[in-house]
């Protein structure tokens, strides 16, 4: 049994800087993506804004797992051939970028009018006070739900070892196969999944905490 | 002499409903119209379609003979609600619009910005966000921002709804300086003693329509038309049931 913790632990030492590289660039990607889907859904008239809001909410209304199949086994059949590793990171940005996107769309939406009618009012143009006023005020407002979904998508990496992409979970599962140890390996990967989640959940709330004192009193 | 804001004929309507009708304004430099009437008269919105905030359905807004659009820098407004920036302080408050669109450099913006905070009697805390001032503070660094970019007209949305007395009083004693220093203003209040006092002429506004326009004496005294004096004798009303309890 110690054995099979101490394989698992060294197992998910091997799988940890993957998960941590495809969740990073996940969010990263999801964050610019679902800024600009937010954006447009927000600014752009709605009869233009409707295929998006369908693919968002197709994205919203499927589980992530099925999504990870779609592409990696039925993007072959439509010209979409992607590594395991670069599938991983298609499917985590654009799971991510469809929550992200609600949360700035939600964003814009909480900015008062009043004071943007301030602004209109003094002479700032439009670009002015989207820039000026607008997305500082709305970076106030959705800083901790992005952190929070940001947090969120470190544990659905997991899912990820379903397509192969050798992550923590692929790692850690690998050694429960080879040893029948799945209940000690299994064990071993929530404690490491669950202490990824705190670290970044406290470096999160640390970052947030910078950002909002930069941005407001 | 020419009025600096004349509204002629202004209407407003949202689908059927009328919200102003064939509303006639001049208003001369210098002078501080008060506008009174009950909610949902169309105070605001007279205001607001001045500003160029809300679209005017008929009519002209001209303010010395030019149409104004919103900011161009003839008119000036302050909201009820402040709508101060949360992530800029005080003097950045002031100074932003300064920079952006008068394009003054950045050390002459805070200057003036500073000296328009000094007016309204801010100048020490003018390194504070808006979260870190009262109320009362709060509307005197909105007044200051409206100032700093010194606009023909001036116009005032119920500027003291959301305060406590207070912090009315401060505010309320801005208006007044700014008023005896010759600033043509149109002030939206409900509060009558202050509107009586600072006002050249006084509107009284019902469903969209102008019921009186005259010198507080008048609407204020014996002369009111009888929906202004029942709109007052509720306020004298409750007035006296105070005094008397």
């Amino acid at each position: 049994m110690i054995q099979a913790i101490a394989d698992s632990l060294a197992a998910a030492a091997l799988g940890l800087p993957l998960t941590l590289a495809i969740w990073l660039a996940g969010v990263g990607t999801g964050l610019a993506a679902g800024f600009v889907i937010g954006a447009v859904r927000f600014f752009a008239p709605a009869a233009l804004t409707w295929p998006l809001a369908t693919a968002v909410e197709a994205v919203r209304g499927t589980p992530f797992l099925v999504q990870c199949f779609l592409l990696y086994f039925g993007g072959p059949f439509i010209g979409i051939d992607l590594s395991p590793i670069l599938a991983g990171w298609v499917a985590l940005s654009v799971y991510g970028a469809a929550y992200f996107s609600e949360v700035f769309r939600a964003g814009f939406m909480a900015v008062p009018p009043g004071q943007l009618e301030a602004a209109r009012l003094l002479g700032l143009s439009r670009p002015q006070a989207v820039l000026r006023i607008m997305l500082p005020m709305m970076a106030l407002a959705v800083l901790p739900s992005l952190v929070n979904l940001a947090v969120i998508l470190i544990k659905e990496t997991a899912v990820l070892s379903i397509i192969t992409v050798p992550e923590l979970t692929f790692r850690v599962q690998g050694v429960g196969s080879a040893t029948f140890a799945f209940a000690e390996t299994t064990l071993v990967l929530a404690l490491v999944y669950w202490a990824l989640v705190e670290a970044t959940a406290w470096a999160s709330r640390h970052a947030e905490r910078r950002i909002a004192r930069a941005l407001a009193a | 002499m020419a009025p600096m804001l004349a509204v002629r004929a202004l209407e407003r309507r949202v689908g059927d409903v009328e919200i102003l009708r064939r509303i006639d304004l001049d208003v001369m430099p210098g002078e501080a119209i008060g506008v009174i009437g009950p909610s949902g008269s169309g105070k605001s919105s007279l205001l607001r379609c001045i500003a160029g905030l809300d679209p005017i359905s008929g009519g002209t807004v001209l303010v010395e003979g030019r149409v104004a659009r919103p900011g161009d820098g003839a008119i000036g407004m302050v909201f009820q609600q402040f709508n101060l920036w949360p992530h800029l302080t005080a003097r950045e408050n002031v100074a932003l619009a300064l920079r952006l669109v008068r394009k003054m450099p950045a050390a002459a913006a805070q200057a003036k910005a500073e000296a328009a905070l000094a007016r309204v009697g801010l100048a020490a805390l003018a390194g504070r966000k808006p979260a870190a001032l009262s109320g009362g503070q709060q509307q005197r660094v909105a007044i200051a921002r409206t100032l700093a970019m010194e606009p023909r007209v001036l116009l005032f949305d119920e500027p003291t709804a959301a305060l406590d007395p207070e912090l009315t009083t401060e505010v309320l004693d801005v208006i007044r300086d700014l008023a005896q220093a010759g600033t043509t203003m149109l002030v939206v209040s409900h509060e009558m003693g202050f509107i009586a006092r600072l006002s050249t002429r006084v509107v009284f506004l019902d469903h969209g329509v102008v019921v009186q326009a005259a010198p507080p004496a008048e609407l204020f005294g014996t002369q009111a038309e009888p929906r202004v004096r029942g709109f007052l004798q509720t306020y004298l009303d409750r007035v006296a049931w105070a005094r008397d309890a």
